[in-house]
This record gives C-alpha cells, sequence and structure tokens, in this order.
C-alpha cells in the first residue's frame, strides 16, 4: 500500500521537477532573447527563481527515496546482520522525525506568508511558493515510512 | 530617574542589511543599543546585526513577521512585497526637493500616516519606530549631464520595474538590471553606460574610478527613506516604560543615523574628487516636471494621491 | 557549550550513515531549537531563501552542459583531439587525460561530470596501453579538480553570490591557478613516464591533426563563447551556463548528430537529480548559517584573530589547513556557504582581497575532491578503475602535491600570480 503510494509520488514528483527545471531553463534563454532584441520582460528573474526552488526540493525529495544523498557507509559497509538492520532502523527514524519537522513547519511558513506578493508581479502570491516546503516534508515521509516497512519486512524475515 | 528600576529585563535583536561596520546603518544600530542600554540603565540589551541575519531585505522583514528579529531596517520597495503598495510612495522620483524637505514630511504628518498605514495593513506586525535615510541618490556615468538630452539611449543600472524604471524611462534612459556586485566590471567594460546613487555607497566600491563612472552629475533624484520597524504585537506586549525607553532610543537613533549619512556623503564626495572623479550641477527643474506625470500616475494607482499632495504641498 | 554538543551531535549523526545534507539541516533544527528567541519556523524558511538567489541557477544548468557534452559524445572528440595535440610526447594518453580536463574545464562549473565522462573513456584505454592502475585513476581524479578551478566555477559563482564579488573578476582569476595546475601535473606525469618507461602515440600526420581539429572545434569553441561571454559582461554567468547548454545541445544535435530528441528527458533526470543533492545541501548549510548568525560566531573570530593573530599570512595558513580538514568530509559548497561569511570580515580587516581569498578557498576545497572519505571524484575515479579508494589515495598524491604548490604561490605571491589578471582588472587585490 504504502509501497504503491511512495512510487506513485515519486514518479509525479521527478515529473514535476523535471517541468519546473526545463522551465527556468527556458525561461532564462527567454531573458537573454528579450534582452537581444531591446525589451525588458521583468518577471524574468523571479519564475526562473522559484521554478528552480521548486525543482530542487521535488529533486531532493526523490533522491530520498532513491538513497541517493550522499552519506559515510564506513560503519554501515562494517556491520552484518541484526546490527547493521538496527542502524538502518535507526537512520529511518532520524529521518522520518526530519521530514514530519519540514511538514510542519512548512505548512506555518506558508499559512504566515500566503498572502506576500512577488517584487515583479504584485499578483502573484507567495504563498504558491512557500507551500514547496510542506510539499517536500510530506513526499519525504511517504518515502521514509516506505523505508522504515522494508526495514521492518527484513526483520520479520531474519527472525 | 526614578522609575529606573521597574523597567523589566529584555533583550531585542535588531538586524539591518549592511555588512560593512563603517555603514551609516551600523552606525544608528549601535546608537540604538547604547541609548537602549543607557535609558533602562542596562535592563533592555540589544543584540546588533550587520548582515549576520541576511543581506536581503525581504528576509529581514520575514524575520521581523515570525519574531525572529525584533527591530529591522527596510527600504519601501522591498516592504511593498508584503502587500503595503502605498508604501511605494516614498520612492517616487523627485518627490524631495532636499533633506529639510524630506524631514518635514517624514516627520511630519505624512510620515504618521504612512506609518498608520503600515501598522493597519500588516495587522500589527509592523510598527514603524522612524524614518532612516540612505543619503541623496546622483546620476554617475561616461559623460556629466548638461540637460536632460544627455541621457538620450544611455543605459543606466537602476531599478527595472516599478515607478522608477517609469521615470528614467521616461527621460531617454535605458534601465538596465546588473547585479550590485557586477557592477564595477560592468562600469569598466562598458555593459552600462552609467548608474544612480548616494556618494558613500558607489564611491566605497570605487564605481567612481570605473571607465564608465568618472563624471557624476548631482541630479539628487531621490532622497531615500528607510523604514526602522520593530514587531507591532512584541511592542504591544511590552511595559509601558519599555515602550517609553524603546521610542526615545529609536528617536536618537534617527538624529544619529541621519548625521552619519550626511558627514560620509560630504566625505566620500571629496574622497572622489582627490581620486579624479569629476562632480558638476544641473539645474533640476526639468527633471522635477518629468517626474510630475509619473508621480501623479503612480500615486493613482496606489490611491496615496491626497498624501502626494500633501508632500507637495510642504515644499 | 552549546556549540561542543552539537558539534559532537552532527559527528555521530554523520558517522553513523545519516546523509550529510540531512545531518546539516538538523544540527540547524537542534540549535534553532535550544536558541532563545528564535523560532524554529526560521530553518524551514531560510531553506527556502538560501536558494533564492538567482546566481544559483547556474548550478544544474552547469551540470546539464556537462551531461549534454557526455551523453553527445563530444567529450571524446575533445579526447581524440587532445591525444593528438600531446599523445606524441612521453606519457601520451596521461598528457591528454589533463589537457582534455583543462579544456572540459572551460565548459563545465564542476569537477564530477569530468571524472565521470573521460574516465569511463581514459581509465581503461590507460589501463590496457600500460600504465599502472593507480596513476590512471590518480591523474583522472586529479585533473578534474581544474574543472573548478579554470572558469567557469559553480563554487566561483557561489563565492561571489555569497560576498558579492564580482563573478567575472574570479573567472578572470581563475585561469592562472587553473593553468598553472594543468602543466604542472603535465610536468610529474613527465617525470613519471621517463622513470617507468609510459608509451607514446606516434606523431599524427597533418592531415589527421587538421580533420582532428575540424572535428573537435566547435566544442573547443565553448570555453571562449562562456568564458569570454562573462568576463566581457556580454551575459551573466547563469546565462552563460544556459547557452553553454544550449550551444553544447545544437551542436551535438546538428552538428557532431549524437544527441537525440528522444536522449533529452534523460538528460534532464539526471541533472535534475544530480544537481538536486548539492542544491539541498545548500539549502542545509543556509540553514545552519543562520545559526551560526544568531550567535554572532562571525564577529567572535574577527575579535579573536584581531587580538591574537594579526598576520594576513598566518591567517591564510590557517584559512587553508581549515578548509582541507572540512573539505575531507564535506562538499565545497555547503562548506562555502557556512564558513565564508565568517571569515569574510577578517581577511578585509586584514587586507586580503574578496577575490584573493575566494580563489585560497575554492583552491583547497577542490583538493577536498581528491581526498578520502569524501573524496566525491576520487570515489568516481577509482569505482571506474575497480579499485580501493586507499590505493587510489597514495596515487593522486603527488598531484595534490601540485595543486599546493600553486596554491600557496598565490596565496603569498599574488601580485606576481596574478600579473596578467591584473591588467585587465587592477583591483582584483585592491
Ligand atoms: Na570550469
Ligand atoms: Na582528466
Amino acid at each position: 500500500m504504502i509501497k504503491k503510494f511512495a512510487n506513485l509520488i515519486e514518479s509525479i514528483q521527478l515529473k514535476l521537477g523535471v517541468f519546473f527545471l526545463a522551465l527556468f531553463f527556458a525561461v532564462i534563454v527567454l531573458q537573454m532573447f528579450v534582452r537581444y532584441i531591446g525589451v525588458s520582460v521583468i518577471w524574468t528573474e523571479e519564475v526562473a527563481n522559484y521554478s528552480f526552488i521548486w525543482a530542487v526540493f521535488m529533486g531532493a525529495s526523490v533522491m530520498l527515496h532513491r538513497n541517493g544523498h550522499f552519506r559515510f557507509s564506513l560503519l554501515f559497509e562494517k556491520l552484518t546482520g541484526k546490527s547493521k538492520l538496527f542502524l538502518k532502523l535507526t537512520i529511518n527514524l532520524i529521518l522520518v522525525l526530519f521530514s514530519l519537522a519540514v511538514f510542519y513547519f512548512g505548512i506555518i511558513a506558508t499559512l504566515n506568508f500566503w498572502n506576500y506578493t512577488w517584487y515583479s508581479l504584485p499578483n502573484f502570491k507567495m504563498g504558491y511558493m512557500f507551500i514547496s516546503l510542506p510539499v517536500m516534508g510530506f513526499s519525504m515521509l511517504i518515502y521514509e515510512l516506505d523505508h522504515l516497512l522494508d526495514d521492518y519486512s527484513e526483520l520479520k524475515e531474519g527472525k | 530617574s526614578a522609575n529606573v528600576l521597574a523597567v523589566e529585563k529584555l533583550e531585542l535583536v535588531a538586524a539591518h542589511n549592511q555588512t560593512s561596520k563603517e555603514s551609516p546603518y551600523q552606525v544608528g544600530m549601535l546608537k540604538f543599543k547604547e541609548a537602549c542600554e543607557d535609558l533602562s540603565d542596562g535592563a533592555i540589551t540589544v543584540q546588533v546585526h550587520a548582515g549576520t541575519l541576511g543581506t536581503s531585505e525581504s528576509e529581514l522583514v520575514e524575520k521581523l513577521k515570525l519574531g525572529a528579529a525584533d527591530v529591522v531596517i527596510v527600504s519601501p520597495g522591498f516592504m511593498s512585497k508584503t502587500g503595503i503598495k502605498q508604501i511605494q510612495l516614498f520612492a517616487f522620483p523627485y518627490l524631495f526637493n532636499d533633506y529639510n524637505h524630506w524631514g518635514k514630511v517624514v516627520d511630519g504628518v505624512v510620515g504618521s500616516k504612512i506609518a498608520n498605514i503600515v501598522n493597519e495593513k500588516s495587522h500589527n506586525d509592523f510598527k514603524v519606530l522612524g524614518y532612516w535615510s540612505a543619503g541623496v541618490r546622483h546620476y554617475y556615468g561616461k559623460k556629466p549631464l548638461h540637460n536632460m538630452a544627455d541621457l538620450e539611449g544611455m543605459k543606466i543600472r537602476t531599478q527595472t520595474s516599478g515607478v522608477v524604471a517609469d521615470f528614467w524611462s521616461s527621460i531617454g534612459a535605458v534601465p538596465t538590471s546588473v547585479a550590485w556586485g557586477e557592477l564595477y566590471q560592468a562600469l569598466q567594460q562598458g555593459v552600462v553606460d552609467g548608474a544612480e546613487n548616494a556618494y558613500p555607497f558607489f564611491v566605497q566600491e570605487s564605481h567612481h574610478k570605473t571607465r564608465n563612472g568618472k563624471f557624476t552629475t548631482e541630479t539628487g533624484h531621490d532622497y531615500t527613506t528607510r523604514f526602522m520597524l520593530i514587531n507591532g504585537s512584541k511592542f504591544d506586549s511590552l511595559s509601558a516604560e519599555q515602550q517609553e525607553i524603546i521610542e526615545k532610543a529609536a528617536k536618537i537613533s534617527i538624529d544619529a543615523e541621519r548625521e552619519e549619512v550626511r558627514n560620509q556623503e560630504t566625505q566620500y564626495k571629496q574622497v572622489l574628487l582627490d581620486e579624479g572623479g569629476k562632480v558638476n550641477e544641473i539645474d533640476r527643474q526639468p527633471f522635477i516636471e518629468a517626474a510630475m506625470p509619473i508621480q501623479d500616475k503612480a500615486a493613482a494607482q496606489y490611491g496615496v494621491e491626497d498624501l502626494l499632495q500633501m508632500i507637495r504641498d510642504l515644499r | 557549550m552549546l556549540g561542543i554538543s552539537l558539534v559532537a551531535l552532527f559527528l555521530l549523526l554523520m558517522v553513523i550513515g545519516v546523509p550529510i545534507a540531512f545531518v546539516i539541516a538538523i544540527i540547524a533544527f537542534v540549535g534553532i531549537t535550544v536558541a532563545p528567541h528564535v523560532p524554529v519556523v526560521t530553518v524551514v524558511m531560510k531553506m527556502f531563501n538560501g536558494l533564492n538567489s538567482f546566481v544559483l541557477l547556474a548550478v544544474p544548468l552547469f551540470i546539464l552542459a556537462a551531461n549534454l557534452m557526455n551523453s553527445g559524445k563530444i567529450s571524446k572528440k575533445l579526447i581524440d583531439f587532445s591525444i593528438a595535440i600531446v599523445g606524441p610526447v612521453k606519457g601520451g594518453l596521461a598528457h591528454a587525460n589533463v589537457l582534455v580536463s583543462m579544456i572540459f574545464a572551460g565548459i563545465s562549473g564542476a569537477s564530477q561530470a569530468d571524472t565521470a565522462g573521460i574516465g569511463k573513456v581514459l581509465i581503461p584505454s590507460m589501463i590496457e596501453t600500460g600504465y599502472d592502475k593507480e596513476t590512471a585513476v590518480g591523474v583522472t581524479a586529479a585533473s578534474s579538480t581544474i574543472g573548478v578551478i579554470i572558469p567557469p566555477s559553480i563554487p566561483m559563482i557561489i563565492y561571489a553570490g555569497l560576498t558579492s564579488t564580482s563573478i567575472s573578476s574570479l573567472f578572470l582569476a581563475g585561469m592562472v591557478p587553473g593553468i598553472l595546475s594543468g602543466l604542472g601535473m603535465m610536468a610529474v606525469i613527465y617525470y613519471l613516464s621517463l622513470k617507468r618507461d609510459y608509451p607514446q602515440y606516434e606523431r599524427a600526420s597533418l592531415q589527421k591533426l587538421l580533420s582532428l581539429t575540424k572535428d573537435a572545434l566547435p566544442a573547443l569553441m565553448t570555453p571562449v563563447i562562456i568564458i569570454g561571454g562573462v568576463i566581457t559582461g556580454w551575459y551573466t554567468a547563469t546565462e552563460a551556463a544556459a547557452i553553454a547548454s544550449l550551444y553544447t545541445f545544437v551542436i551535438g544535435m546538428f552538428y557532431y548528430k549524437t544527441i537525440t530528441l528522444k536522449d533529452i528527458p534523460d538528460i534532464f533526470v539526471d541533472t535534475l537529480t544530480l544537481s538536486s543533492l548539492s542544491l539541498f545541501a545548500l539549502a542545509a548549510a543556509s540553514a545552519l548559517g543562520e545559526l551560526l548568525g544568531y550567535y554572532q560566531v562571525s564577529t567572535i573570530v574577527e575579535q579573536f584573530f584581531t587580538n591574537h593573530i594579526n598576520s594576513a599570512g598566518l591567517f591564510m595558513v590557517i584559512v587553508i589547513l581549515f578548509f582541507l580538514f572540512i573539505g575531507t568530509f564535506m562538499d565545497a559548497i555547503p562548506a562555502m556557504i557556512l564558513f565564508v561569511p565568517v571569515i569574510l570580515p577578517v581577511a578585509m580587516k586584514l587586507g586580503i582581497s574578496p577575490v584573493l581569498l575566494g580563489m585560497v578557498t575554492i583552491i583547497t576545497l577542490a583538493i577536498g575532491l581528491v581526498t578520502p572519505p569524501y573524496g566525491l571524484c576520487l570515489l568516481i575515479a577509482a569505482k571506474i578503475g575497480n579499485m580501493s579508494v586507499e590505493r587510489s589515495f597514495s596515487a593522486v598524491i603527488l598531484f595534490i602535491g601540485v595543486v599546493v604548490a600553486v596554491l600557496l604561490f598565490i596565496a603569498f605571491l599574488p601580485h606576481i600570480a596574478f600579473y596578467i589578471p591584473l591588467k585587465f582588472d587592477p583591483y582584483l587585490l585592491f
């Protein structure tokens, strides 16, 4: 159940991340082009910045699911059997707590600054940007629960 | 005084975005700290952050709202991101004739009206303690200006959106965006033909020594205003004595900061002249006339026509 | 006391294997929770705001350019060209390895893509033609550190953003240590080749040389376009990164015909996942940096240095040793976010220009790319060469010596080292 959900979220999140990456790439190219022809479009920098932040947060979450973030594996590789599993469990529990914190405080941040506006486009709300924080926290939480579940089934098999 | 013992202990976090320890902001903030501590006999302490809590003004505003900072300095442009568009008024070009006029406005009725707007629109997140200055801004570029036509087609580094950009476009210049840290090179290599700022800021960066930064013309288009803000609900939670001390200390810091800005303007203008920069004056009247319709249009857009009229009446 | 507990917790979490970016963020959470007056929500706010800077957009864009170079087999053309140029020298393939890294450095802002892309081709062929494994891995890893020293450079862009230093000044300055490091490594290779009798290539015919040059020319133009554009101010560093991607894409698709539209989604996915790793670490480091800000660590450090160590030379030595140490377990980007704001005020007070401090910081942290346990380039190269990190480190140590010598030269004789860049920018060193 969780595994299916986590995989679904991962594929959506990856597409979203790639979309934002492509968007800010396109916007920067557009910015150079319009400057070349002598027109100034004032919103390019902000659109590019905010798409970039969305892209990074989505990509970072996906890489948590894929265990892609850099870590020291020395101790991990030395251990075997039960103690290795116990270490894995500890790490994943710590990451669950972290994800919860990002989710919770991400909501608080979004609520606090929902109505702040963009600099170049005063009609655009900052809320759409800050909401990337709880989205990151939530997806990380799902991914870590998925990892915990894996650890649990491994523990059961071991017994 | 007799009530000194009554003041309860309080620790304030004060922050601005200038990292230089010699900036007028830092001088003003240290004065605020000193005054708070003196007036409260050490009960109120102030921790001053010179850029250490962020060099971006929008971050400082966010911290103020969250209570992560208690007193901050911000400019009108960034404050408008909080949704209070009326304060853009203080960024209008040629709004003020001179420091005297500026002082009458910000320390008078208009200043308190704007302060009320800030407090109401922010739902008491922000309370204005007073107005600081970041100096008076002038044009500097590859050639001296003798009349407005000299600006035709010149690429000037300034804001590229809003009322400031509208003004420079209307007098023939091309507003161009260059990061502050890149401006020295941009002036040196001719990426831009000029820029605009107050003496202490651009002389400290040696812009007057670049190929396209030699000539300063005292256009005086912006007697800048900076908001000294405190978190409103925090302020309300304090005792009457504490509030009184903070307000008094703010007043003292305002005087010190403004004086420092003016001293530095004289001092750095001299540095510029000693190092081979050239300065000329110009008849500001045609510029003021060009700014009028832009002020009118923006005032209508932001709903501050009455305040604009009050400012003009104070001339 | 709080500081010591946080450092201890940091090390503990790191050693048990929590991902390093998350360790940094967790310490920020714990530290801010303990700090008086500071609401915890500032941690996530700072993660957001730490990324909210236009210059950072260059990071994924330069990684995109490097990915396009690699998947478009454009790096292969550069390798063939380099072999034709320096192949006839004794130890030709190893020299070509360094030369191609120098060219690649002029396109890419990072080092990992260089190690991976070039290593995949050159490590096996070096081993086949009689080089020992250590040298193949060592030369590849060490020469790829030049990637961040020769402009464009992601660490330079981040440093510029942190300190408001001009990116073009940093790019200008970076050419000197970058080229010197490359030449120095070639000298070491030449010495080793004589001693160990490494093979060399026959001199290519003029015709062959011309045809290889023609083949490589569009790719060779890339550094000129990027570096030239930034230094003359035609476009910003971020835009240069976009141009680099666009240009490699166009030549890969239409000139070399090695990239097809079908490859694009995968290239974008790779770029996103790879760049979000360093950028998430950057976001976390910004949050932790805020904690250092609340405790005004920079002021404390500044006071310490002015009261006890009032010497620019000694300060430089301490900075180098400190970043050498930090670089063994932390990436350059988070290390700079955390510590550059702390040391910059001291440097300014001691009369060290931000450009010089930046050069020293970036080169020192580049050495961290090839020092175990967390030397990314060394890890990648060792994996390709299928050998242990410990063994590959002994191969790389000679080349690290070269970079250290260059580092000391620019740190202590900057007016000689930067003689040419100073002609273009007289305020490079104030
Ligand atoms: Na490079
Ligand atoms: Na190489």
